[in-house]
């Protein structure tokens, strides 16, 4: 879709990377448009933070390439790479102040001082701290020293933005706004943008594609909507949002039988025969539908917008559903019917 | 100057500690005072504390069944620190000549025991009623057999003197005692007019020999290693330092002319715990046959003249009492009055430059 | 100090006054035994005795100066290396305090006399003629003191090498600092505090030492703490001993004082 081939801006093609026993990264390939951000999403442990220090040069990875506008950057040191990045703890430099930290990387360059004054100004103007330059980082709040990172990662204007994990510090509310925040700034800014997270909600705000990493190997790349709707495999359906996933056989086109016995109305023309897995998200429930399921209320939460039930029903099926708040919470024990259409139903 | 002081202070702390060292002290003219469990000595340790066990400690357990506990090292500081406090560890301590003579007059020893100790075999200097003379050892030329051959050492100290005649590196003590007097013996001085020292000439005779000196030391043992490792050729030494490498083959010699005399003591501090079985323990020092072990194992013979006669033959040309008419004696009196000042001159003269 | 806090910091003040102070305090009596200053205007008055303060403050400056110069840099690969090596340099590092001075002293002869392993070595080589006179002289004196009182230095520095974010040294390569720029921007400023705190420990180390130089310096090199020595030991002068030491004491507060001064300002203004 959007990143075709041609527009690749950075390009990932079969890094591999191995420490000792552990399989880091297996032959990665991915690419990302430029003005692109582009989400790696995954577990701890997925390969995604090697994934980001291989691009940002701090690994050297056993094999494949690295390129950013078709410029072979994969054995460069970090310091010639022009990559801006913003670490998990911001990895500000705490003696020094908030200009001082901004504008680091412009004296690197060597670029001349009236220059670097009226460039920290603007990039401080842009993360809005204004009239903080002379603070040291221990004098901010977290929110304000990841801005600062952010103005230090952004102020020589980098071919590349790498941010790793930079919200996980902050409070939710926090870390709502300083996510639009970056969205905005990268896309004023056209930065080319890579994002590393394993929260998977922050990876729906914010991304336009996500790769879904999982043991070292990317699972999915799609944009969002795709990567919810319509995951490739087990791994990406549980792990981006709430779902219920379930293994069955095609028994006919249009049906699946699952390996409890039950059978469903689905949209797929997989042929008879197919193993296949089944994917229901919580929300798609209604009152009634194609399929309908009649179980009894094992746990219920309310979750102001929504009632979040679980069900237990007939033939062991054990289904998390969502249904809008209306009326009263529905006690354990309740029996409760609900309904879901085959188009609603992912078959993978 | 510093005697006087001494005297002061003790006077101050006589007044708590009489009481104690009044009841100690007659105690032991009458009937054998109990035996303690132990009785601390203590000496300079290494290779000497070594040949005092074999040659006395171990009679004197077998004999009175007291266990010789044994501390090092020997430091006046501490005996005085021990005196003025009360509180005495040492039943017997090593201690320096001029010390021993300063130690008496500040009133910081016991008496010893003529009952006890029988000195009568001891040349007359040597029977100080404070001070027991355990051995005597002395100050020579060590040199390095395969330079010097066939007796083609420095063999006195104006040779010492003389770099054109004897070339070769060259080490001394670093300390005024002795090296004032063999300045002055090689500037024409007879032995036996040393004493009062002659800053002056001693001073400006060294300036001579300064730059040929390679290493000042400071510990008994530098001269031997650093004639082993021929860091030097010549070196002055205490002579049982020569004698323990030459037994073990190393080729180094020792010329015994002009060498300085000192006598090893002993006493016993004032206020000590068991000052009767120190008593005994100097006598046990006193043997003729003991001091002959104690001689053959570390060239320092005792003072009791008899004991030259139990030694083994081989080992007499190694004993400083075979030469004792060629050597002289330091003034440990001397140094007693003059050595602050002596000290001060030394450290003043070290950092002239040159 | 508030009640609670002064309370579990009893036994430790009692300690510190028992075996600290109170020696202290002595001491500054003895040397003014006679309510007189005379001790005092000898110790400041005769050339003798400024010659010996102005060496020995001139040998523990060097010692400190050598020390963080070879301090610095193991310190430094020690704290960023691997664990296995970092346990190689500290038994590496430790070992002379765990041996006697007079071994430590010998090896060092061993190794640098004239006929030693440094010189012999250079000589078969045919790189000199003749050894070089590494021993015996202020070069000894300062090849084992800065031996001896390395640990002082690197442990600290390695402290405060540990102590430095890996992250914060990656963003600034990240930003484009050269190794050079690396060092001097980020680690430099952000170890002072255990450049500071190595670099006082080595210096009053340093005042105090005796038997190193005596040894390996062939007497020539004289510090204080010989002659006060000698004046406790052999003189019995200890009145003058304690003015010396006095000085001594007074002369090492003021270097902590000014050095302390000097980093904290550097600390601030390193932007």
């Amino acid at each position: 879709m959007s990143a075709s081939a041609g527009s690749a801006d950075l390009l990932i093609e079969g890094v591999g990377k191995r420490f000792g026993e552990v399989v880091a990264l297996d032959h990665v390939s991915l690419q990302v448009a430029q003005g692109e951000l582009l989400t790696i999403l995954g577990p701890s442990g997925s390969g995604k933070t090697t994934l980001l220090k291989v691009v940002a040069g701090f690994e050297t990875p056993d094999g494949g390439r690295v390129t950013v506008g078709g410029a072979d950057i994969t054995s460069l040191p970090p310091a010639k790479r022009d990559i801006g990045m913003v670490f998990q703890n911001y990895a500000l430099f705490p003696h020094l102040s908030v200009a001082a930290n901004v504008a680091f990387p412009l004296e690197m360059r060597n670029v001349a001082k009236p220059e670097i004054e009226r460039r920290v100004g603007e990039a401080l103007a842009m993360v809005e701290l204004k009239g903080y330059e002379a603070r040291l980082p221990r004098q901010l709040s977290g929110g304000q020293q990841q801005r600062v990172a952010l103005a230090r990662a952004i102020v020589f204007d980098p071919r590349l933005l790498l941010l790793d994990e930079p919200f996980g510090a902050l409070d939710r509310k926090l870390r709502e706004t300083m996510q639009l925040e970056v969205r905005r700034l990268q896309r004023r800014l056209g930065l080319t943008t890579i994002f590393i997270t394993h929260d998977q909600e922050e990876a729906l705000v914010l991304s336009d594609r996500i790769a879904v990493m999982n043991r070292g190997t990317i699972q999915q790349i799609a944009t969002t909507t795709e990567i919810y709707e319509r995951p490739a495999n087990d791994f990406v359906a549980d792990f981006v949002g709430e779902s219920n996933i379930f293994h069955g056989t095609m028994s006919a086109p249009g049906t699946v039988t699952l390996d409890g016995g039950r059978a469903l109305q689905v949209c797929s023309d997989k042929p008879a025969g197919t193993k296949v897995g089944v994917l229901m998200r919580p929300e798609r429930f209604a009152g009634s539908g194609a399929n309908a399921f009649t179980g009894e209320v094992i746990e219920s939460v309310y979750l102001g917008t929504s009632f979040k039930l679980r069900l237990a029903c007939e033939g062991g099926l054990e289904l998390l559903v969502r249904q809008p708040a209306r009326g009263a919470l529905p006690a354990a024990g309740t029996k409760v019917t609900v309904g879901i259409d085959p188009e609603s139903i992912h078959v993978f | 100057m510093d005697i006087k002081r001494l005297h002061r202070r003790h006077a101050l702390s006589l007044l708590g500690g009489a009481a104690a060292v009044g009841a100690a002290g007659p105690a032991f003219a009458q009937a054998e005072p109990a035996k303690p469990a132990q009785l601390v000595v203590n000496h300079s340790g290494g290779s000497m504390g070594t040949a005092m066990r074999k040659a006395f400690f171990n009679g004197f357990e077998k004999k009175y069944g007291i266990k010789v506990v044994e501390t090092s090292p020997v430091d006046f500081g501490k005996l005085r620190a021990m005196v003025d406090s009360g509180n005495v560890e040492w039943d017997l301590t090593e201690i320096g000549g001029q010390d021993a003579i300063r130690a008496g007059k500040a009133n910081l020893l016991e008496k010893i025991d003529p009952k006890v100790v029988d000195r009568s075999k001891y040349p007359a200097t040597a029977q100080n009623p404070y001070v027991f003379a355990s051995s005597v050892y002395t100050t020579i030329i060590g040199f390095r057999n395969d330079v010097f051959k066939n007796g083609s050492q420095p063999k006195s100290w104006a040779d010492w003197w003389d770099v054109k005649k004897f070339p070769g590196a060259r080490s001394m003590r670093n300390h005024p005692t002795d090296n004032l007097e063999f300045a002055l013996i090689a500037d024409g001085v007879p032995k036996d007019k040393l004493y009062p020292i002659d800053f002056d000439r001693a001073f400006k005779k060294l300036d001579q020999i300064k730059p040929h000196i390679t290493v000042w030391w400071s510990t008994g043992q530098q001269p031997a290693q650093l004639l082993l490792d021929k860091e030097v050729v010549l070196a002055t030494g205490w002579n049982g330092r020569f004698y323990d490498i030459i037994k073990k083959g190393a080729p180094v010699g020792i010329e015994w002319n002009e060498g300085s005399l000192k006598q090893g003591s002993f006493a016993i501090p004032r206020g000590a715990k068991s000052p009767y079985w120190a008593n005994k323990m100097l006598a046990e020092l006193a043997v003729p046959q003991q001091q002959a072990v104690y001689a053959s194992e570390l060239g320092y013979p005792g003072l009791n003249l008899e004991s030259l006669n139990f030694v083994d033959p081989k080992v007499k040309p190694f004993l400083p009492t075979a030469y004792l008419d060629q050597q002289f004696w330091v003034s440990d009196q001397w140094y007693a009055e003059n050595g602050t000042k002596a000290a001060e001159l030394w450290n003043a003269w070290m950092l002239k430059k040159g | 100090m508030t009640g609670r806090g002064f309370l579990p910091a009893l036994p430790a003040l009692i300690l510190l006054f028992v075996f600290f102070l109170f020696p202290v305090v002595r001491m500054l009596g003895f040397s003014l035994e006679g309510g007189t200053l005379d001790w005092y205007a000898k110790a400041l008055g005769e050339q003798l005795y400024l010659r010996v303060f102005w060496n020995t403050f001139e040998i523990a400056l060097l010692v400190t100066f050598f020390c963080l110069l070879l301090g610095y840099p193991l310190g430094f690969l020690m704290a960023t290396t691997t664990p296995f090596w970092a346990t190689v340099g500290f038994i590496f590092v430790l070992l002379p305090l765990w041996t006697s001075v007079l071994v430590r002293t010998y090896a060092w002869m061993v190794l640098l006399g004239r006929n030693g392993v440094f010189n012999r070595t250079l000589m078969e080589a045919g790189i000199i003629s003749d050894p070089i006179p590494l021993l015996h002289n202020f070069t000894g004196v300062l090849i084992g003191m800065v031996h001896v009182l390395l640990p002082y230095m690197v442990l600290p520095i390695y402290g405060a090498v540990r102590k430095v974010d890996p992250a914060i040294p990656a963003a600034a390569a990240g930003l484009g600092a050269s190794s050079f720029s690396i060092f001097r921007r980020i680690y430099l400023p952000l170890t002072l505090n255990g450049i500071f705190a190595g670099s006082v420990l080595v210096f009053v180390l340093s005042l105090g030492f005796f038997i190193t130089p005596a040894l390996l310096g062939g007497g020539r090199v004289m510090m204080i703490a010989v002659l006060i020595e000698q004046q406790v030991r052999e003189a019995l002068n200890w009145p003058f001993a304690a003015a010396l030491s006095a000085v001594l004491l007074v002369f090492t507060f003021a270097v902590y004082a000014l050095a302390q001064r000097f980093t904290r300002t550097e600390t601030e203004s390193a932007r």
